[in-house]
């Protein structure tokens, strides 16, 4: 698993810095908002990561904060490359525990009041990108900050482990 | 952001085939050891093992969707349409007479209990879902590769495979493996059957409960389905052509769908559908022939069920190109003891070959021994002899050896005597259950310690209770040695061990209470 861990460490670095060169955010959008609102919230994410964000762009944070990840490009996209630390919860509509860990994530992450994202992957919907960052039991969470794993767990955990655990990614 | 993203796989693609290219032209060497196509019990095992002993395999795996459009994920037949679900539904059926059976053990259970479909088959499909996962991370675990896509042969070392799309891609390999097992025939004369009837296929995956069903077959398959749909409470007839449970103990048949008759199911005898149309209302009016008297009849159906056998799939593999022997009857794949087919290195196992057990347990054993015969690390070779099998309607029926016809056939019926038994499981007796097709048999040789031919049972928990007799049965037990067993008490199980009344004397073999 760690080198497993540090193979995506490097892949996802190099895939960064090529997607860091300058480009205008209004090239990156191909996903659900506008290009405006997406580059203010980086600039606002990146000079103080630890704010909240300002309360004009409500629609926005919540809308990025937990969604469904929709396909390769849309997790490379919202989740590698976001500037946000991201918690991505592998679940499938099987698995029981998941049902009970899902609302948990979701509270844990609003808490942060968008500090921290929630990619969610149906691992029957999307199999290969679950097996490439080797998932086999779920729920699987896997936390991603500039594009490295710097976290996991596997099963159940209850509030305030998730709360304990969120903080700790924000906090790196 | 997106000429980034294409750029990345433009690399990717070209040099994968790069890849590819160099492999086959500078070193001479095969892209793997050993591909297997088809990922079900058989293919599965068998790559796995491949793996384990240090090969490298790669196994495709599609399914093509049935008729009505239903599809699975990885697992074959068994997992997906097979075994897994259906015993999953023969439970949920059997908590339905147990519901029943309750109130009389003082459960106060309030009115009416009704079973509904939508729940039974979401958590059905969930668990197979899981399955499907499950086999996904084993492949994983094990270094297999696994492709979904439809593969055929080239050439004996080459194999294609294509998405759905028709993206092809091309793999060579030093053996290669078929287990692509079969799929429900459909009837070719019955005007309407295609196109308004279902199978084994997608009855598993309905949404919606099938209600009123017409189950044509008396094969394994139409029986345990015509069993668990009338255990949930749907109007079920079977439609039998000849004689249910063909290639079985004919007596212990008698008795399973005797059993179903008297609880519900419906049995159309020696009668042959003609033709299925749709009505207005969208129910399914189907027309057969009364073999007996020769009358026509009509009834109308929500749900039609063909259960009339099963194809072998091999079209889509261009078998005939390279000269693969296929059995001109059943078009299964003629394969030697050691699963060897007519074209050196290439292999097939399983449902897909002539002659052998349509099962999950010998493919999965077939399939690792072939393994490791290919990796040389061995040389045995599969045993299908003594194969336990049960069927399970709602009298279970389960069985290991030759049946008495069989062992007549074999040894004639002079040499060989038949111990049995009707006895009644004690938990029927305060549900006040009519246990009259709880029976079983053992079918001995005659003389000598009397070596047990076959042993025949049907009652509850068949499955569970024949295995471990499976075991003695493989270890060649006799007659003498059920006498030195003691029984476990109160088991219907024990009645094996105890059964002393012959066929021969005639005389009343009802058990006794103790």
């Amino acid at each position: 698993m760690a080198h497993r861990l540090l193979v995506r460490r490097i892949w996802t670095l190099s895939a960064k810095d090529i997607r860091c060169l300058p480009a205008s955010p209004a090239t990156t959008a191909s996903s659900s908002y506008s290009t405006s609102l997406q580059s203010s919230t980086a600039r606002v994410s990146f000079l103080s990561p630890s704010r909240t964000l300002p309360r004009s762009l409500p629609h926005t944070s919540r809308r990025e904060v937990s969604f469904n990840v929709q396909d390769h490009e849309d997790f490379t996209e919202r989740v590698i490359n976001s500037q946000l630390p991201v918690l991505i919860d592998f679940h499938a509509q099987w698995c029981g525990p998941c049902k009970i860990l899902g609302p948990r994530l979701e509270k844990a992450v609003a808490k942060q009041q968008g500090r921290v994202a929630m990619a969610k992957v149906d691992i029957d919907d999307h199999t290969d990108l679950a097996i490439e960052y080797g998932v086999s039991a779920v729920p699987t969470v896997i936390a991603m900050r500039g594009g490295d794993v710097v976290d996991h767990f596997v099963g159940i955990k209850d509030d305030d482990e998730l709360d304990s655990f969120v903080s700790k990614i924000i906090g790196q | 952001m997106a000429a980034f993203c294409r750029g990345r796989h433009r690399w990717k693609r070209t040099n994968v085939s790069c890849l590819h290219v160099l492999t086959r032209n500078l070193t001479g060497k095969y892209d793997y050891d050993l591909v297997v196509i088809g990922g079900g019990s058989g293919g599965l095992a068998c790559s796995k093992e491949a793996a384990q002993v240090g090969q490298k395999v790669a196994v495709l795996d599609y399914v093509e969707p049935s008729l009505k459009g239903t599809k699975w994920g990885l697992g074959g037949t068994c997992v997906n349409v097979g075994c897994i679900p259906k015993k999953l539904m023969h439970q949920a059926a059997l908590l339905g007479s147990a519901v029943k059976d309750a109130k009389k053990y003082g459960w106060q259970i309030s009115g009416p209990v009704c079973h509904d479909w939508a729940t039974m088959a979401e958590a059905v499909q969930n668990h197979v879902r899981s399955l499907n996962w499950g086999h996904r991370v084993q492949l994983q675990d094990k270094k297999v590769k696994y492709l979904n896509l439809k593969g055929s042969l080239v050439d004996e070392h080459t194999v294609k495979g294509l998405t759905k799309a028709g993206k092809e891609t091309i793999l060579t390999a030093k053996n290669i493996v078929i287990a692509t097992g079969g799929r429900p025939k459909y009837p070719t004369n019955i005007p309407g059957a295609m196109e308004h009837g279902i199978t084994s296929d997608d009855i598993f995956w309905l949404k919606k409960s099938p209600g009123k069903s017409l189950v044509v077959g008396a094969s394994y398959v139409a029986l345990e389905c015509a069993g668990f749909l009338t255990g949930i409470g749907l109007d079920t007839t079977v439609m039998v052509r000849s004689i249910a449970l063909r290639g079985f103990d004919q007596q212990m048949s008698g008795l399973v769908t005797d059993y179903m008759e008297t609880y519900g199911t419906k049995f159309a005898w020696k009668c042959v559908p003609k033709r299925v149309d749709k009505l207005s209302s969208g129910a399914l009016q189907v027309t057969w022939t009364d073999t007996h008297t020769g009358n026509e009849h009509k009834d109308t159906y929500d749900s039609v069920l063909w259960a009339v056998g099963r194809a072998p799939e091999t079209k889509a593999l261009g078998l005939d190109k390279l000269g693969v022997q296929l059995n001109k009857e059943t078009g299964k794949i003629v394969v030697g003891a050691d699963e060897s087919t007519s074209v050196p290195n290439i292999y097939a196992f399983g449902d897909i070959s002539e002659g052998r057990p349509e099962l999950t347990p010998t493919a999965i054993k077939a399939g690792k021994l072939l393994a490791r015969r290919l990796a040389g690390h061995s040389t045995e070779l599969m045993n299908y002899d003594n194969v336990a099998t049960t069927v399970f309607t709602p009298l279970e029926y389960g069985c290991v050896g030759l049946s008495e016809e069989e062992a007549e056939k074999r040894h004639g019926k002079d040499s060989i005597e038949v111990y049995h038994a009707f006895y009644k499981p004690l938990e029927f007796t305060v549900a006040e259950r009519d246990a009259s097709q709880c029976y079983l048999k053992v079918v001995c040789e005659r003389g000598g310690d009397q070596k047990i031919l076959g042993l025949h049972f049907t009652g509850p928990n068949a499955g569970e209770m024949t295995q471990g007799f499976a075991l003695g049965f493989q270890c060649g037990a006799t007659y003498s040695h059920l006498l030195q067993t003691v029984g476990i008490h109160p088991t219907c199980a024990e009645e094996v061990v105890k059964v002393n009344i012959t066929k021969r004397s005639g005389l009343d073999a009802t058990v006794t209470g103790c």
